[in-house]
């Protein structure tokens, strides 16, 4: 009963808050990650070795800062999907 | 798998008519008193430094510049790098434990006077007020038919809202590339791509949080709402209806104090200034940011009837149940020892920071060369990198083995401030003092004007063993 209870409310939440959950941990968490990884990494470096000498320091850090927030999207995004109820198991010896 | 479904899509409809109920408008009534006062001025304070800070000028360059396109920040005198990345996380906790400390002792003091969402909210209500009129003003004209008027007020708002939200934007990039160069581009309309997308990005944040999210930050993405209730105890401050003196709650003739009725006059103005659109007298919500605009309007009503002020206001949960207030407990102790040593940690070693970074890269085509001579030869680059706010000289030598030379030009390396220098040295020694195939060596590097600048780098000799 109280799973039912649980996954009622799970889905009645309001979609603001169900697309915060999505964008808004990721957005958190790709600040830090950016922050963390471009303390060690140069972008423009980076750049060099990945064969474009054109992207800048400024447009390394923002296509590191959108790559890792999608990345985080795509992880919260997987945890809200798989945390949808599953259709009860249909169990066939009881039924007969 | 069908008859599942079923429940879920018919619940879909009321789901989503909730969803609608539950997004209210909430239309904060101005309020003036202490807390509003001390709110205006915080939230003057704080535009101010933000939209102040990146223009004034230290030494030749902008007073606060985080450059990332040249990976250095300036604050004031000094110039940090990556390489003081400690002294970041270092500031970063002692933020953190410094919000502790307050939440414990003052609850959400953070919330109600210094956190952005709250400033930049405070600063589109005024623009909100200033342009639509009071709370009456605005909700009648949300309720009227769209006309020529209502647009022409709304088309306004909006129109500085946006403007606002820009300057925002261009004042936030302006921390990150120097400001005077970015507004001469900007008037020159020559506005780099990533400068103008992040320019319009935290423009865009500024207004969708402050004008239309409001809130709905504090209730659903802070991440410090869900959590404060956890540092508070029963002696933190709170702000709190007296339900003893307030209930039971009733409208009444002025000036009159009817028996059988508490002080509450139930004129709902807590209510109608609570920019989160709770009711205090509902008790401790973790929705309320603290911002005390309840306890202004509730004295000034109290004032007009006569009564004593204070039906709501600061207090903790001790007071309110008539036992005695400790201000200073394990917790409060706790966070201020922790928070005075690392502030001083801090400060100890931002003073006694050396100036100067060595990194020792060997030479990746041989590990050794013989010379004519017969010398063993290991070729290395220094970076070296002068973190002081002069330019200064410097001398390289190295010692670890016997007899061993320096060649290059290692002396008198001149490396302008905030710059690095590779300096190409050889190191020869002769085989039979080499006691293994890798001895370890110390170069030195240190500076001719300041003696603070001054290190000591381990390498690797490598060499043949005889």
């Amino acid at each position: 009963m109280s799973n039912d209870t649980q996954a009622q409310t799970e889905h009645n939440l309001p979609v603001v808050q169900r697309i915060i959950s999505v964008l808004w941990p990721s957005f958190l968490v790709a600040s830090l990650a950016t922050v963390l990884f471009f303390v060690v990494f140069d972008p423009q470096e980076l750049g060099m070795l990945a064969g474009l000498p054109e992207v800048t320091r400024t447009g390394g850090y923002t296509i590191g800062f959108f790559f890792f927030w999608f990345m985080g999207a795509l992880g919260c995004a997987l945890t809200c999907y798989f945390r949808k109820p599953c259709p009860p198991r249909i169990r066939t010896d009881q039924a007969d | 798998m069908s008859t599942d479904k079923q429940p879920a899509s018919a619940n879909e409809a009321p789901v989503e008519q909730e969803l609608y109920k539950k997004r209210q408008k909430i239309y904060p009534r101005e309020v003036h008193g202490v807390f509003a006062l001390l709110r205006n001025l915080a939230m003057l304070a704080l535009l101010g430094l933000f939209y102040g800070l990146c223009w004034i000028q230290w030494n030749g360059h902008q007073a606060v510049l985080f450059d990332l396109p040249a990976r250095k920040f300036y604050i004031f005198g000094w110039t940090f790098w990556p390489q003081d990345f400690f002294f970041l996380t270092l500031l970063l906790i002692i933020s953190a434990l410094a919000l502790f400390f307050f939440t414990a002792l003052a609850g959400r003091l953070w919330c109600g006077f210094a956190c952005p969402q709250t400033v930049w909210t405070e600063i589109f209500l005024w623009f909100e007020r200033k342009i639509e009129g009071s709370r009456q003003k605005q909700i009648k004209l949300d309720k009227a038919p769209m006309s020529a008027r209502k647009f022409g007020i709304k088309a306004s708002k909006h129109a500085v809202w946006l403007l606002f939200s820009l300057w925002t934007g261009f004042t936030f990039v302006g921390y990150f590339t120097p400001i005077k160069e970015l507004w001469d581009s900007m008037l020159a309309l020559t506005l780099g791509p990533w400068e103008t997308f992040w320019i319009l990005f935290y423009g865009f944040a500024t207004y969708g949080n402050a004008g239309w999210m409001r809130e709905q930050v504090c209730i659903y993405m802070c991440p410090y709402a869900r959590f404060q209730s956890a540092m508070f105890d029963k002696n933190t401050l709170i702000i709190s209806y007296d339900e003893k003196r307030g209930e039971p709650r009733g409208s009444r003739k002025r000036g009159t104090r009817p028996a059988e009725k508490g002080d509450c006059i139930d004129c709902g103005l807590c209510v109608q200034v609570c920019p989160t659109g709770i009711d205090i007298r509902d008790g401790l919500q973790y929705q309320c940011i603290g911002c005390a605009a309840c306890i202004d309007i509730c004295d000034d009503v109290m004032d007009k009837m006569g009564y004593e002020k204070g039906l709501v206001k600061y207090t903790t949960e001790n007071a309110l149940s008539g036992k005695h207030v400790r201000l200073l407990r394990p917790r409060v102790i706790f966070y201020s020892m922790l928070l005075l040593l690392l502030t001083a940690g801090l400060i100890y070693g931002i003073a006694t920071r050396v100036p100067l970074e060595v990194n020792i890269i060997r030479d990746r085509n041989a590990l050794f060369n013989t010379t004519n001579e017969g010398l063993v030869e290991n070729v290395y680059t220094l970076k070296v990198i002068n973190m002081d706010s002069e330019p200064r000289t410097f001398d390289v030598s190295v010692t670890g083995i016997e007899g061993m030379k320096l060649l290059g030009d290692t002396e008198a390396v001149r490396v302008e401030t905030g710059a690095v220098k590779d300096v190409l040295v050889r190191v020869h020694a002769d085989p039979v003092n080499l006691k293994s195939r890798s001895s370890e060596i110390e170069f030195h590097v240190e500076s001719r004007e300041n003696p603070d600048a001054k290190v000591e780098e381990n390498g690797r000799f490598l060499g043949p063993v005889l």
